[in-house]
């Protein structure tokens, strides 16, 4: 009978339960499918990670004789030590707008124990001194390959066709970045092919060594006394860099996605329940209060407490179980969309979604024992009331002034619906508060999300409308002489500038900070590359020092006049350097130094030298450009900027819709909040509000008691979400920043704007359900029963 | 004197789920400017349907209704909410007073949505709770607070005052003092006043009864020496 009583009662208040039920569903939903997919992405790291021997470490040197590999080996701590090489390659599409590379790997057959050996998906085994290769599976996707298709590549000035004999995929390209300054895969014109060495060589005639070192280590060795070994046995093969797998881009990667995911899929679902969990207390108690007299009946009739206290539980555990029944089962479908757009920046085997019974059970657990706690303490007040006590309607509720009235200034003005309103907020000082707390949280997740979304497109806008505002970058295959190649590229047809830049790797060291970075030689009057401080001025490359990222500033604890160690493989003499910051600027894209490249070149004692160049040149001549250069194997790479900003905004794309998520679970939050909220407001107020009709007033003047509230409450809600906002871009942007890119914390008007515009939206909403409960409130039904 | 409201074959049936209420059955009558009227009834008779149509809160399922010649039977929503919001002043039972508001500024609600107020202040006094103004309905007595409420009432100067066992919860003396400000507003604005009770006492000082009985109108009564109410007693 009671379970009875139970869904009339839930049915009469849907909208408060129903509110409660979608937060639940959402949270549950966000469990279920982050954990699923953190759990996947965990095992089939380590299945694939464990299946294809993945490195420890990985060193990049210019030359090292085959035969010298083997004696790293007595290196202690080390386990395997393996050369390879490592080769990028145009493919030649001539009827590709965009640049197209591939990365070849080198293989060798008859390796004991490979390491990073490749997983061969389809295809068959690579076979010596032929040019055949495997692509990796997202290339040979994205690029509609079969088997046995040929790709063209240029190599060492000559064309080669490479027939595709296998799809393979390798852990150490997971996530398959191509620069450091790229943010996504694009495996549409970057891809990776494995090759058997033997083959390798006959497209490099010149490289009769290894150019790349992985190595594993032995359980419990230290990685740095390797490398510190390792570096001093390498330098005369010139090592441009030695990192260990924590380093390593692809791993650095999905190691971060883990860890978002992991911490998402516990901080979301705890926030979620945790609201829910609240409006089920506050509602409960609300319908405890309005049904005293019954339960005052149902004890009189001899039910016990703990009977009606179960009843009156039972209403939120049937919320929690319904709730959380289908989030994991929305959560368990979303994770096989979200699984494939995992696959689209992950290639990882095995990566798929799934419905997992012990995920859902304790989903369900979780749920139900929050709206349990939640239960138990809404109807906590039940065991209070004696049958008696109970029948006899609550004490009257007790006005009272507020501090507001000291101001006599402000009262004198109000009218008395508005004090009314005002005196209201310090009635229920928990249940003010927590709108207060919604509207907050509304308003500061929303314009973070907005802010965020600024931000990253100001930091790729700026970098490619106001940093980089050359029009084609010419990489070279290796350094060359600044006048020839100025003076070649300044005749080309179309071309109106030449830049030279020099780009030059080095470890930067201040006390016992070190940070392996770029530097980056522009001519003093460099108009194709702009070094900008905060306000956007323009700053010339400096002549006897370097300028930082604040990002380097902080990483080696630098300022303006502190003296850094600089060692490179490219300084002639071979001796380390010193080298004075003279200036801090933002940087968002990329962590570099800045110097003026005749200084740089100075003091790598290499007059001339340089490693790029940047053009300004009609877009009509590009393709003859292209055609002319990348047949060439003094060019490695041809960069159209356009090019780059078009990847960014399909990137943009895929984010915004993140963007709309989060904006979209902002309002939920909200909506529900203040829905639920003012729902319970008016079912406890019906008797005034009914009073106030009688008296003459118009649905409008009545709900202005109910909305002035809600204003107070939301616009110092809305002020004090500014910096709740701030506080949360600034751990965002400290846990996303890395050397790849900086997010800068700042909020922006148009995400303030924004944010109040969905936040007054919400509560807009929730205002209209109230209106509408006014104008059908019967007022003749209201007065007639005593509370 | 004039009449101001005047009710044909007067009719209220509510549908409660399959049963059908028939509320109030054809009532016949008039309200006249500034009379006393008392409607006596049992519980269940139809009383406060009648007081309820009257005061522009419920609308009838049958017959016509005017107020000066206005018809309420078709007012909408809005009509009829101008029509409380001019006309009526309601006193309940159980005062129905905001309690977060002091009882000046219960009256001042009143006060600020009329087109031809009273002074709160002055009503106050007359009422006798002056020296209460800044308390909050529940810092008082249930029978300052069916003051306040009639004051709130009386402070939007309606044409009419409604009264829905104005004395029901109240002891005999705070009753009588509730009695004779009626009748004091009556007399002094020339109001019409409905009083519903179901205390027969209260009758004699009326200048006209109605009799309900199981929705029906049995009968009007004129009392031609209605009785000051500080002689009625029960």
């Amino acid at each position: 009978m009671l379970f009875r009583k139970m869904i009339r009662d839930i049915r009469e208040n849907r909208g408060a339960y129903l509110a409660c039920m979608v937060i639940i569903t959402l949270g549950l939903m966000i469990f279920t499918a982050f954990s699923t997919m953190a759990g996947t992405l965990q095992t089939s790291q380590q299945s694939f990670y464990e299946g294809q021997n993945f490195a420890d470490g990985f060193a990049q040197v210019q030359a090292i004789p085959k035969d010298e590999i083997s004696k790293l080996e007595d290196v202690e701590g080390i386990k395997e030590i393996q050369g390879r090489l490592v080769k990028e390659v145009m493919v030649y599409a001539p009827e590709s707008k965009e640049n197209i590379y591939l990365r070849l790997v080198s293989v060798e057959n008859d390796a004991q124990n490979p390491i990073n050996e490749p997983l061969l998906k389809t295809g068959f085994p690579l076979e010596d001194n032929l040019l055949n290769i495997w692509v990796d599976n997202q290339f040979f996707e994205a690029n509609n390959y079969s088997l046995n298709d040929e790709i063209e590549v240029i190599a060492s000035g000559r064309k080669h066709k490479l027939s595709i004999s296998g799809v393979a995929s390798s852990p150490e390209f997971v996530y398959a970045l191509r620069t450091g300054a790229d943010l996504f895969p694009t495996p549409e014109t970057f891809g990776i092919a494995f090759m058997p060495l033997t083959s390798m060589e006959k497209l490099f005639p010149d490289q009769k060594a290894y150019n790349d070192i992985v190595f594993t280590l032995r359980p419990g060795a230290d990685f740095e006394k390797v490398k510190t070994e390792l570096e001093i046995k390498l330098k005369p093969y010139g090592l441009e860099s030695l990192i260990s797998r924590d380093e390593q881009t692809s791993h650095l990667l999905l190691s971060e996605e883990l860890k978002g995911l992991v911490s998402m899929s516990k901080i979301m679902p705890i926030v979620f329940l945790t609201i829910a969990a609240v409006i089920m207390y506050i509602t409960l108690k609300r319908l405890i209060e309005q049904q005293r007299i019954q339960i005052g009946i149902l004890k009189a009739e001899g039910y016990t407490t703990q009977e009606i206290m179960l009843h009156y539980m039972s209403y939120a555990v049937i919320i929690g179980l319904v709730g959380g029944i289908l989030g994991v089962i929305s959560g368990g479908i979303l994770s096989y969309p979200l699984s494939s757009i995992f696959q689209v920046f992950f290639n990882l085997p095995g990566l798929e979604g799934r419905f997992s019974p012990s995920l859902a059970i304790s989903g369900i657990i979780l749920a139900v024992s929050f709206s349990l706690l939640a239960g138990f303490q809404g109807s906590r007040n039940v065991l209070a009331l004696q049958p008696a006590e109970a029948m006899r309607p609550p004490a009257p509720v007790q006005g009272k002034r507020v501090l507001l009235e000291r101001i006599g200034i402000i009262w004198k003005r109000l009218t008395v619906q508005q004090m009314m309103a005002v005196r209201n907020m310090s009635r229920n000082k928990g249940r003010s508060f927590f709108i207060f707390l919604g509207m907050m949280v509304c308003f500061a997740i929303s314009s973070f999300t907005w802010s965020m979304n600024d931000m990253i497109q100001k930091m790729m806008y700026d970098q490619y409308e106001k940093v980089e505002v050359y029009d084609v970058k010419l990489s070279l295959a290796r350094p060359m002489e600044e006048k020839s190649v100025v003076r070649e590229l300044a005749a080309f047809p179309g071309v109106s500038r030449v830049e030279a830049m020099a780009e030059i790797p080095v470890t930067l060291k201040h006390k016992w900070h070190e940070k392996d970075v770029v530097i980056l030689g522009l001519p003093e009057n460099c108009s194709l590359y702009n070094i900008l401080d905060d306000e956007y001025n323009k700053l010339a490359p400096p002549k006897n020092g370097l300028l930082i990222s604040e990002r380097l500033a902080k990483l080696l604890d630098a300022e303006p006049g502190t003296r850094l160690t600089v060692e490179t493989a490219m300084r002639a003499d071979d001796k380390d350097g010193t080298l004075q910051v003279l200036g801090i600027i933002p940087q968002y894209s990329g962590t570099n130094a800045y110097m003026e490249i005749g200084s740089l070149q100075d003091f790598l004692r290499q007059r001339g030298l340089i490693t790029s160049a940047m053009l300004k040149i009609n877009k009509i001549d590009i393709p003859s450009l292209r055609e002319k250069y990348v047949h060439t194997d003094v060019i490695s790479s041809i960069d159209e900027r356009s090019q780059r900003l078009e990847k960014f905004k399909d990137m943009m794309g895929s984010y915004g819709s993140m963007i709309y998520i989060y904006a979209m679970i902002s309002v939920v939050i909200g909506f529900a909040i203040i829905y639920s909220s003012s729902i319970i407001t008016l079912s406890e107020r019906s008797r005034e509000l009914a009073s106030m009709m009688v008296l003459g007033m118009t649905p409008q003047e009545v709900l202005s008691v109910v909305t002035f509230e809600q204003w107070c409450l939301a616009l110092p809600a809305m002020l004090l979400g500014i910096p709740l906002a701030r506080v949360l871009l600034i751990g965002m942007s400290s846990a996303m920043s890395t050397d790849m890119y900086t997010i800068p914390e700042r909020i922006t008007l148009t995400a303030l704007l924004l944010a109040f515009l969905v936040t007054t939206l919400s509560v807009w909403l929730a205002q209209k359900v109230a209106a509408r409960k006014i104008r059908t409130l019967s007022l003749v039904e209201v007065l007639k029963a005593r509370e | 004197m004039e009449t101001i409201i005047m009710a044909e074959d007067l009719s209220k049936t509510y549908i409660m789920g399959e049963v059908e209420v028939r509320a109030l059955k054809e009532a016949n009558f008039e309200l006249m400017e500034g009379e006393l009227v008392v409607v006596l009834g049992p519980s269940g008779s139809g009383k406060s349907t009648l007081l309820n149509i009257i005061g522009g809160m419920d609308k009838p399922t049958g017959g016509r209704l005017y107020y000066k010649g206005r018809p309420l039977h078709e007012a909408d929503q809005r009509q009829l909410t101008l029509y409380r919001r001019n006309e009526v002043g309601f006193v309940f039972q159980f005062y129905n007073l905001m309690p977060n508001l002091t009882a000046l500024e219960n009256i001042n609600l009143s006060v600020q949505i009329a087109q031809n107020p009273l002074s709160a202040e002055k009503l106050l006094e007359q009422v006798g709770l002056a020296d209460r103004a800044d308390h909050f309905p529940s810092q008082l007595s249930g029978g300052e607070q069916q003051r306040v409420a009639l004051a709130r009432a009386l402070a939007k100067n309606p044409k009419m005052l409604l009264c829905d066992e104005p004395t029901g919860a109240l002891d005999y003396s705070t009753s009588i003092q509730v009695l004779s400000l009626l009748k004091s507003f009556c007399d002094m604005y020339s109001k019409t006043v409905v009083i519903i009770t179901h205390n027969t006492a209260i009758a004699q000082m009326a200048h006209r009864i109605f009799y309900l009985k199981d929705g029906r109108l049995e009968r009007i009564e004129k009392n031609e020496n209605p009785l000051p109410p500080e002689k009625v007693t029960w």
